[in-house]
């Protein structure tokens, strides 16, 4: 396992996973962008407002698994003790940060003209909030505190912790009384969105995740160069 | 029909406006990961550059990752 995740064969294949990305990032962009902005229909109800949606729901799919995979990753480590495992929960934090944070303001964006508000303490709103406060709290912990074990130690900690956020932001919909509707794509059983719709939103999803995983190669890369350059003498 | 794609009804304000933060967003973290790479990598190579001959050559063939750095830094100089 460890030398899946050895920095050093990992290196090498960054530069030529960016390159690739770069390749195909903007044909896919503009395509995803004609289908959700022009292509796609109104919604019965929404009207336009319902493209949001392409915007707002694959922002929020991105931070809510990037938590639930740097805290897998911190419990791997804790079991583990796989350093490579700090550095890519550290690359991944910031970005799960971004998202989460669109996903509040684009919900926000959304609100206002179906619901008639620009917040409301939901219980899916208020913990997606609570979920951006556990990420900022685990990038705090990187940037305050200086002696790196032990702020790996206290940012795993936090993140562990945050996972009880994670069911209750999926299941909030269902246990409570809340202004979102209930699940419109399921995994496993019958989704109720049209394919007109569903389309866009897998190609944005799409361009999201490999912008995503561009951000991630890069912050990676600069990562081991940090720790590379602290360790030039020993080299 | 441009009319119709701005206005939207009346909801393009927020739909465009999500839209314009996401990719606005999305463009500014970009341009901040991309620099503080490129400082590393500069930063890497002007250590690196401070060592002996020597030291230097035997640091490139014994790290493939400080090789790859200064052949990446180079190339964006």
């Amino acid at each position: 396992m460890y030398n899946l995740i050895n920095p050093t064969r990992i290196f090498h294949w960054i530069e030529k996973l960016i390159n690739f990305i770069n390749s195909i990032f903007f044909i896919l962009l503009i395509v995803a962008l004609t289908f959700a902005l022009v292509l796609s229909p109104p919604d019965y109800l929404q009207g336009d407002s319902v493209r949001i949606m392409y915007v707002h729901v694959p922002a929020a799919w991105i931070g809510l698994s990037s938590y639930t995979f740097i805290a897998l990753l911190s419990v791997l480590n804790f079991t583990f003790k796989i350093k490579n495992l700090n550095l890519i929960t550290k690359s991944i934090a910031p970005l799960g940060l971004m998202f989460t944070c669109l996903a509040i303001i684009t919900g926000s964006l959304w609100g206002q003209p179906t619901w008639g508000t620009w917040w409301a303490w939901d219980a899916r709103i208020t913990s997606m909030l609570i979920l951006t406060i556990f990420y900022i709290l685990f990038i705090l912990a990187h940037k305050l505190i200086s002696q790196e074990n032990k702020a790996n130690k206290i940012s795993s900690i936090i993140l562990i912790f945050g996972l009880i956020n994670i069911p209750i932001i999926k299941y909030s919909v269902d246990w409570w009384n809340t202004l979102h509707q209930p699940a419109s794509i399921k995994i496993a059983g019958t989704s109720t969105i049209h394919s007109s719709m569903l389309l866009p939103l897998i190609l944005m999803l799409l361009v999201l995740l490999l912008y995503s995983a561009l951000i991630f190669l890069m912050k990676y890369k600069t990562e081991i160069i940090r720790i590379k350059k602290k360790n030039l003498k020993r080299i | 029909m441009i009319q119709n794609l701005i206005s939207m009804n009346s909801y393009g304000i927020f739909v465009w406006l999500s839209f314009s933060i996401t990719i606005l967003t999305c463009v500014l973290f970009y341009y901040k990961t991309y620099v503080t790479l490129k400082k590393y990598e500069k930063n890497f190579a002007n250590e690196l550059n401070k060592l002996s001959a020597s030291e230097k050559r035997l640091i490139l063939k014994k790290s493939k990752i400080a090789t790859q750095v200064l052949a990446s830094y180079n190339k964006s100089i």
